[in-house]
């Protein structure tokens, strides 16, 4: 039977991350947003507990927690406020690549000098059919240094050597958004990997994002709920009409599922299960459904309040979408889960056959 | 085949080279900003001459017929004006969602006379409606701004809010109540004009997008307007056609939300063609996903063009359209977003940049499914007619 409860540690973890988000990082999201990066003093406690180096290896200068750990985290924190959490992990979404990059020493220089505050990393995914010379949007202006790119399974890391330009985008401004075009980047090494790894890396930032996307989901839903409770429209509160109540419930169940999938990929890849990538990608797929979902929602029932800057449900509806553009976009992810489905066996019943 | 006669044809041509030249770069600004166009802006000015853009949408250059409504060319343009920026199409001077109200309850004198300013070719004018209140969004039977017959004048006291163009609007169509206990029966609509002693505009809101135009909040602190000010009169609403007239109101409006979305949704598309065009290979699955995508987006925006088109059919052939437009105004909004959404697929990380107008426009789309009454207003409506609830 799978163990659905979080363990004791994680659980302590989870409710600091949770006590520093009600303290910090609610009561200045709009400051942050419009300073383009979180309170110092977050980024102190976070370098500090240390979320960059949540699910990265000691070899790596990380604390090794798990990939579990990390996605709790992320989700949680991302519930107060997930605009400045692409610029406060600076490894973020370039976990995968770290650990997969064959040159081990170049992995641990990078890692360093992230965890070290001194750099930002990014990663991005370039479909060999329209190879891109530019990457659009990454977090960590002006610190971002290192680009991991995949095309196919060839994986690169640049080092960015020229300008970046500051660039507004549709949410996570708290991340200081860059634009850095690859020709001011230098190349420090470029891997072959197996198609197998190449879906684990793919997977690891995805993956990462979609542990945003749940905290986002949910703290939409939250909101929605606060508010459809206070608010009466034709005699009694919004949530108790019944066609919205059936919406909000619609909404609730996306969010647990999204959650189970996305927790379900992260133990799968600290069980260094060989389908982890293909798994995490699924898991993405479902929350850029359910957070859409739950933060379209989250406007719609507050209706004209939904729309302007006084509450946060604009904010999060914009932050679900950019979430579902990153690493190669809808498109990326199907085409792999598409070139995968035949080899994946059923994580339960694959057990029972081999018996 | 939608057949256009040679004067609307010509109009959306012209509106065409004003779109490039202006109402797409205006709407970019305003965005930038987060502040609409002033009041004294070139193209305001260029609309509103003699037989400018706004003269002729409302019929003020056609002779005898002067102040008709065009509803179907109006809503064609509408649908042109918001392909390029819907923001400054409902900043465009005018009466805005004044005119129908007028047009549906104001007596000839109160039409010639809130009307007949639009003639003026000389300076940019607007009208508004305020409808909505702080505790009365979708559920407008609950609004509370009260109305008291003192001698000769009303005197009305509340706030309004989500009220676009009012801070500019020379007057404002505000509905307010003379007995709450009265339901929808206690409902009037006046006719409030800039500069009366106790309106006053108290906040311009901060938006997520469509910042082309501004929605406003205004208070009535014993605000005193003449008894003529009175909307239709004191015997149309003796006919118990107070509440009626409102909803009417929203007939016309709600198909407008739609051809509105239909403008923006065709300006996704052609973003995203464009970039299929110029970024993707002549062959392969991302083409093939690409060009799947841009059709479902041209199928959604037909359907919801014909939707728009049959609910102003009915209209303009004098026959119910109250469920028709509500099905318009349910049907396009999400399939508007669905079309921006894939659109920005198209477009891939290169979407969520501002600079690619993409990203503006999906903040921009989200408020047609709020405005003129939400996804879930509709569904009542629609519901409660084709299944005669009870309490009806």
């Amino acid at each position: 039977m799978r163990d659905f409860a979080l363990s004791p540690e994680l659980e302590e973890l989870r409710a600091a991350a949770e006590r520093l988000g009600h303290a910090q990082l609610a009561p200045n999201v709009r400051i942050a947003e419009a300073a383009g990066v979180w309170p110092k003093a977050v980024l102190d406690v976070l370098d500090g507990f240390p979320l960059g180096g949540l699910d990265l290896a000691e070899s790596l200068g990380g604390v090794d927690a798990g990939v579990l750990a990390k996605v709790v985290i992320l989700e949680t924190l991302a519930q107060f406020d997930p605009s400045g959490l692409p610029g406060a992990d600076r490894p973020g979404a370039s976990a995968g690549a770290l650990l997969a990059c064959p040159d081990h020493q170049l992995a641990a220089e990078v890692a360093q000098s992230c965890l070290n505050g001194l750099a930002q990393s990014a990663f991005t995914v370039i479909d060999p059919e329209i190879p891109s010379t530019q990457l659009d949007w990454a977090p960590g202006w002006p610190a971002l240094r290192w680009v991991w790119a995949m095309q196919a399974d060839t994986l690169r890391l640049l080092e960015v050597t020229g300008s970046v330009q500051p660039v507004i985008a549709l949410a996570f401004q708290a991340s200081g958004g860059v634009r850095v075009s690859l020709d001011q980047t230098t190349e420090r090494g470029h891997w072959e990997l197996s198609a197998r790894t190449a879906l684990e890396v793919r997977g690891r930032a995805r993956l990462w994002g979609a542990a945003i996307g749940v905290g986002i989901a949910q703290a939409a839903l939250q909101e929605t709920i606060e508010y459809t409770l206070d608010r009466v429209v034709f005699g009694k509160p919004v949530a108790h009409h019944q066609g919205n109540a059936f919406d909000l419930a619609y909404v609730a169940a996306r969010i647990h599922a999204a959650r189970l999938v996305v927790r379900d990929a992260a133990a799968s890849f600290d069980r260094g299960e060989p389908d982890a990538g293909f798994w995490a990608t699924q898991a993405w797929l479902e929350v850029r459904e359910a957070a859409f979902h739950a933060t379209n929602v989250g406007i719609q029932l507050l209706g004209g309040h939904g729309f302007i800057v006084d509450h946060l449900a604009e904010k999060r509806f914009r932050e679900a979408r950019h979430l579902a553009m990153a690493a190669g976009g809808l498109d990326a992810a199907e085409f792999d889960v598409a070139a995968a489905v035949l080899d994946v066996p059923d994580a339960l019943l694959a057990s029972l056959e081999q018996r | 085949m939608i057949e256009l006669d040679a004067k609307t044809l010509a109009m959306l041509e012209e509106l065409r080279s004003l779109g490039r030249t202006y109402i797409r770069p205006m709407g970019l600004e305003a965005d930038r900003t987060a502040t609409p166009p002033p009041v004294d802006h070139e193209f305001y000015l260029i609309c509103t001459r003699q037989g400018g853009l706004v003269s002729r949408m409302i019929g003020a250059d056609e002779g005898p017929t002067a102040l008709d409504w065009k509803p179907v060319r109006n809503f064609l343009i509408g649908e042109e004006c918001a392909y390029w920026d819907r923001g400054v199409a409902l900043s465009l001077p005018g009466p805005g969602l004044g005119g129908p109200a007028l047009r549906n309850t104001g007596t000839p004198e109160q039409r010639q006379r809130f009307l007949s300013i639009f003639e003026d070719h000389s300076k940019a004018r607007w009208g508004a409606m305020a409808m909505t209140e702080p505790e009365a969004g979708s559920d407008v039977a609950r609004i509370k701004t009260r109305a008291r017959k003192q001698g000769d004048e009303w005197v009305l006291n509340g706030q309004k809010m989500f009220c676009s163009n009012s801070a500019r609007a020379d007057w404002v169509v505000v509905w307010a109540t003379i007995d709450p206990d009265l339901g929808r029966g206690g409902h009037r609509a006046y006719v409030v004009e800039r500069g009366t002693p106790g309106f006053e505009i108290i906040k311009v809101e901060h938006k997520m997008g469509s910042r082309g135009y501004e929605t406003a909040s205004f208070v009535l602190e014993d605000c005193h307007i003449p008894a003529d000010n009175l909307l239709g009169g004191e015997a149309f609403y003796e006919a118990k056609k107070g509440f009626k007239a409102s909803m009417a109101t929203f007939n016309m409006t709600r198909p407008l939300h739609t051809a509105h979305g239909v403008g923006m949704g065709r300006a996704a598309h052609d973003l995203a063609l464009d970039f299929v065009r110029h970024e993707y290979p002549a062959q392969g699955r991302r083409r093939q996903r690409a060009l799947e995508r841009l059709a479902r987006i041209r199928r959604g925006l037909h359907t919801a063009r014909l939707m728009y088109l049959n609910a102003v059919w009915l209209a303009k052939s004098g026959q119910s359209n109250a469920m028709e437009a509500s099905f318009a105004k349910m049907y396009s909004p999400p399939v508007i977003l669905e079309a921006v959404a894939a659109a920005l697929d198209i477009l891939g990380e290169a979407g969520v940049r501002n600079d690619k107008m993409l990203e503006k426009l999906y903040r921009d789309v989200k408020i047609l499914d709020i405005g003129e009454g939400t996804q879930q207003v509709q569904r009542h409506v629609i519901a409660r007619q084709m299944l005669k609830f009870p309490s009806d």
